[in-house]
């Protein structure tokens, strides 16, 4: 069978779906699902093909909705519950992450206020993590201006054990024993100043799905890379217009290749000369922009789960935007082209590659 | 639908016992009423009734209304 992109794309009114056969020049859409939810992520699962959408309703309760025939029905999860006597209550969800393929049922959840879940039946009911909801350093976290949430879980390509949190605004959390245990782990090199403590406001982290060991890190400050074996997060901000940003990909193939959208920091848009992809294909060392196809000087913004790539060659780069435009490019980033527009606001892209 | 309840309480409770799906949509994990959610017996808001304490004859009628918020 051809392959197909499937373009799941979460805006604040539903879940919309483009489609495309792997040359990617033509979309079809379909949708909106759950409108008006704000929908803050929805994500493919290759292993077994189920959908997942974080549908985070105002009135009647936020929850995840799971579909197991490619977004054609969906049923509603048991909600993510702290447990009884505790003092939160689930809020939405920010993040679902299918696990790794050695752990086939299993599924995580980030959500707010910042909590880890577990599903270990493929996202029917969610179990919360206590051990990182035990950390003491949890009462130093605070929100940021989204919100206080659980948005990253990076899990290892090679050992499904060794995975990683990010918590805005509570830092970088490893745990080498699948969830059991979790130290802060937020000691950078290169930057300005040693911030070691959980006040790291962490926007985006990725784990390399190939190649075991290799993390970037998007940070509201400065952007992070990881190599194999290394303990510390090393600052490659430099060559950047800007140092803030939300939008953060790897390349799943070329594990020195990422890709991120910089924003003015306190505006929150992209700067002159106007909206571009600046892709890295030396683990950081450099940045180049990519604008071809992107309209000049649009003061666009693409948020945290705003970017992701599909798994074809050449490579598929997507993000969408606050002005409900959804961007593809064909080659690798290079250039670009307008897959979808007049959505409502985009709030997060998942390119799932269908055989 | 028609319930068999002497509160309002129990009407929701009968509520949810017929539809469990509207469990998690009419109650947070702690089982607090979520905040977008109005309640209403005879057209008068049951805030002001006693809340979910509020009592019920026959032929009362319960309204549950989800108020639609946001942008």
């Amino acid at each position: 069978m051809a392959k197909q992109v499937v373009l799941m794309v979460g805006t604040k009114k539903g879940l919309y779906t483009l489609r495309s056969d792997a040359d990617r020049k033509k979309w079809t859409q379909d949708g909106p699902y759950s409108a008006p939810a704000p929908i803050h992520h929805a994500t493919y699962d290759p292993r077994d093909g189920s959908m997942y959408a974080a549908i985070n309703m105002t009135w009647g309760g936020s929850r995840i909705d799971y579909s197991r025939d490619m977004g054609k029905t969906w049923q509603k999860s048991k909600n993510p519950a702290f447990p009884e006597g505790s003092d939160r209550t689930f809020s939405q969800t920010w993040h679902i992450e299918p696990g790794h393929v050695k752990t086939p049922n299993v599924v995580w959840a980030g959500t707010e206020p910042a909590a880890l879940w577990k599903s270990e039946d493929r996202g029917e009911t969610w179990q919360l993590n206590k051990a990182l909801d035990d950390q003491p350093s949890r009462a130093k976290w605070v929100p940021g201006f989204g919100g206080m949430g659980l948005h990253s879980i990076a899990i290892d390509a090679d050992d499904p054990k060794k995975m990683q949190v990010g918590i805005s605004v509570g830092g970088v959390y490893t745990s080498t024993d699948g969830g059991s245990s979790w130290v802060q782990d937020n000691a950078q090199t290169g930057g300005k100043e040693d911030r070691p403590d959980v006040f790291y406001c962490i926007h985006k982290l990725l784990a390399h799905p190939k190649t075991s060991g290799v993390r970037f890190m998007r940070v509201h400050v400065d952007v992070f890379w990881r190599e194999p074996g290394e303990t510390t997060w090393r600052n490659r901000t430099e060559g950047l217009p800007t140092t803030f940003g939300f939008a953060a990909a790897m390349h799943p193939r070329d594990r020195a290749t990422a890709y991120a959208i910089p924003l003015h920091d306190t505006e929150r848009t992209a700067v002159d000369p106007g909206i571009a992809v600046y892709s890295t294909n030396d683990r950081g060392a450099t940045w180049q922009r990519n604008d071809k196809g992107l309209p000049p000087g649009a003061r666009l913004e693409s948020v945290r789960e705003g970017m992701d790539t599909d798994l074809l060659d050449p490579l598929g780069v997507y993000f969408g935007t606050a002005n409900g435009d959804v961007w593809a490019s064909r080659d690798e980033g290079r250039s670009w082209e307008r897959a979808a527009q007049y959505l409502p606001y985009v709030t997060s892209v998942h390119a799932a590659t269908i055989e | 639908m028609t319930l068999d309840a002497s509160t309002l309480r129990e009407a929701l409770e009968a509520l949810v016992k017929a539809h469990p799906s509207l469990a998690e949509r009419m109650r947070d994990e702690h089982g607090r009423l979520r905040a977008h959610l109005s309640l209403f017996v005879n057209e008068e808001d049951a805030r002001f009734l006693g809340g979910e304490d509020a009592t019920l004859a026959d032929g009362d009628i319960v309204h549950v209304i989800p108020a639609l918020s946001g942008g």
